[in-house]
């Protein structure tokens, strides 16, 4: 151990910025952006309309679907909408921790597919199976935070 | 390539110091929460005190708020949200370097790896890759690869560890970076979602383990 704790942390803080500049602040203005779009044009008022009863079980509004939907294409997109969601009154605290297990169980699947499943040499017909069974975590997930949050 | 490979079997293990767990330790109980409501020096081993808080500033109506005002919309209120975020993903991500750097990840590789047979139904070798699939996407399926290219994993074990990985992969990294955006925004400690992850990583894995049954060693090369 010749480096000094402080230095150790200061490598995990740079760590941390450059995920916050690189990562997290472009996925957040995308959620927003996008969040802001759907609103004006009433696409999420319709896209609640539909998906209440089923966001229902989970003991989430239907905007929440937006959430599930922004995760499955990156992590970031996830947490944007729902901090968007958040923000504005939708969602509410109760809401977000039953949501954030599932934003990760689910996330960003169409970037793992490649980075995880590819890289590892993964035969293609497995891919379905693998994919249904995060979005199986997901939805089980949201069941049990329903009761503990 | 034979049956070189860069994992050291359990044996060949350096032993993990105290301190590995010790630091492992500190890691739950810092993003558990439990201290944060307690009164004197504990406050300051617990995230969201040393976290602390934006000084506030008066709105258009009189009522207090942080520099990130009220009632924004859109990609400018994306922008200096995600900016305000900058601090938590900083801290978080500096502690869990200095835990690493303690062997607090060793220490929970060394206690996982026994446990991986039963639990996952793949050998204890795979630990390290585990262990690095929290942490890195890339970096565990990287493992995952290798382990199947040097014959320490089967078809089956290989494609059981990818659907561990495959659900919430980078978990600590992802959840303690990204997620910290929603730490405030929940009604329960950092740490029960983190918790909720993993054993749905782990019910996930012997879904799969499951659904494989009904394939021999032949079908499952693809």
């Amino acid at each position: 151990m010749n480096q000094s704790l402080i230095d150790v942390f200061v490598e995990g803080a740079k760590k941390g910025l450059h995920i916050n500049l690189t990562s997290m602040l472009p996925n957040l203005v995308m959620a927003f952006v996008l969040i802001q779009f759907l609103k004006i044009t009433g696409v999420l008022t319709l896209l609640s309309k539909v998906f209440a009863p089923f966001m229902g079980i989970f003991g989430l509004p239907g905007e929440g679907i937006m959430v599930l939907f922004s995760a499955w294409l990156s992590m970031g997109g996830g947490v944007g909408a729902a901090a968007s969601l958040f923000a504005d009154g939708t969602l509410d605290a109760r809401h977000i921790s039953i949501l954030i297990p599932a934003i990760f169980l689910m996330g960003a699947q169409a970037q793992y597919m490649g980075r995880c499943l590819g890289t590892a040499n993964i035969p293609s017909k497995f891919y379905p199976p693998l994919l249904l069974i995060s979005i199986v975590n997901a939805l089980l997930a949201m069941l049990v935070m329903r009761f503990l949050a | 390539m034979g049956n070189e490979t860069p994992f050291a079997t359990p044996a060949q293990e350096k032993p993990v110091p105290w301190y590995g767990y010790a630091s492992l330790l500190f890691a739950i109980l810092f993003f558990s929460g439990l201290f944060a409501t307690m009164q004197g020096w504990l406050q300051a081993f617990d995230y969201t005190t040393l976290l602390g808080k934006y000084g506030t500033v008066a709105s258009e109506s009189g009522a207090a708020t942080t520099f990130i005002g009220q009632s924004g919309t859109g990609a400018r209120q994306g922008f200096i949200f995600g900016l305000s975020l900058a601090p938590c993903v900083m801290l978080a991500l500096g502690i869990v370097e200095v835990i690493t750097h303690l062997q607090g990840l060793r220490a929970a590789q060394k206690m996982l790896t026994p446990l991986l047979r039963p639990l996952l139904g793949i050998p204890g070798i795979a630990g390290l890759a585990l262990i690095s699939s929290l942490q890195s996407t890339d970096a565990g399926a990287i493992m995952m690869r290798e382990l199947r290219d040097t014959d320490m994993l089967t078809d089956r074990e290989r494609l059981i560890f990818a659907a561990f990985q495959f659900s919430a992969d980078g978990t600590i990294t992802n959840y303690l970076g990204t997620g910290s955006a929603l730490f405030v925004m929940m009604n329960v400690p950092i740490l029960m979602p983190l918790i909720v992850i993993f054993v749905f990583k782990f019910v996930g894995a012997n879904l799969i383990r499951i659904y494989l049954k009904r394939y021999t060693e032949e079908a499952l090369k693809g």
